[in-house]
């Protein structure tokens, strides 16, 4: 499957990456967004099987960009994959229709936990 | 002998909370170490040691704004915040590393550590993007808790410290 990757920090997409690796989700293709509005694009033009995305970002915040995904009729797997973890972010993100939350730091287990059932 | 009323001493009556009301040093700690362990490495050992900081430093930060407003702010040698970005990088650090590499990892280490004390302070809050630079000078000293750490041999201080000035002090009515 391919999973699309949203962070405004290069560093944190390969932490992403590699993380999905050590929990044993290698063998999928990976695809990278610099921020909402760069994965808004991809969702539409690389057509992905989940989003895992920052919250705060430049240009369009991950909420913004899970809004206008859900507006525009897209029901592509979203989560989010943030340094703020807070109960009311949660539960924005579930009312946007976020399947998972990942609270930064995060290890494979944290990811294992989240994504099992998610990613084939 | 007289004493001087520096505003510094908490009262019941005011209205915006200073930082030691809402957060402690172990906590703080804790989030810290957390951070280390998952972005920098499963054995990287924090020793909670006060040293003394290069003449050459860089900070990263992010500022929290809500019912309290100020920066968390992480110091560092700037030497020490490019070994940082290197092991947050990890196989893939190049042999020479851009200035934009370390604000990138160096940036990130703030972002996780922020949001983590962002979620224990009381909210709704925000947090801003994260700045690499010379840090935000601290406006209130009562409004600061800070913790200081060492890495691989070399200083880190973690400063979690208000934006805001002192409140005024209140003088008693006659």
């Amino acid at each position: 499957m391919k999973i699309l990757i949203a962070d405004d920090s290069r560093v944190m997409r390969q932490i992403v990456i590699r993380t999905l690796r050590q929990a044993g989700y290698d063998d999928h293709d990976i695809v990278e967004a610099e921020d909402g509005a760069d994965a808004l694009a991809k969702v539409g033009s690389e057509n992905p099987d989940l989003v895992l995305s920052d919250w705060n970002m430049p240009n369009m915040t991950g909420i913004e960009c899970l809004q206008a995904l859900r507006a525009s009729g897209s029901a592509v797997p979203f989560g989010f994959v943030t340094s703020e973890g807070s109960p009311e972010m949660r539960e924005k993100a579930a009312n946007a229709g976020a399947m998972f939350l990942i609270a930064k730091p995060f290890n494979e287990d944290t990811f294992k936990e989240h994504l099992d059932g998610v990613i084939a | 002998m007289t004493s001087t009323d520096t505003g510094q001493r908490r009262r019941s009556s005011d209205a915006r909370p200073v930082i030691p009301d809402l957060i402690d040093e172990a906590t703080i700690l804790s989030i810290v170490e957390e951070a280390w362990v998952a972005l920098v490495g499963e054995d990287e050992v924090l020793v909670p040691l006060a040293g003394d900081l290069p003449v050459d430093i860089l900070s990263s930060w992010v500022d929290v704004v809500g019912p309290w407003t100020g920066s968390v702010v992480l110091t560092t040698g700037r030497d020490t915040a490019e070994e940082l970005s290197r092991a947050l990088l990890g196989e893939a650090a190049p042999e020479v590393l851009e200035h934009e590499d370390v604000e990138d990892a160096f940036g990130e280490i703030a972002n996780v550590v922020g949001g983590n004390v962002k979620a224990a302070l009381p909210g709704p809050s925000g947090l801003s993007l994260p700045q690499v630079g010379n840090a935000p000078v601290v406006r209130n000293p009562a409004d600061v808790c800070r913790v200081d750490v060492v890495w691989r041999g070399e200083p880190v201080s973690i400063s979690v410290q208000g934006a805001l000035p002192p409140l005024p002090v209140s003088s008693p009515t006659h």
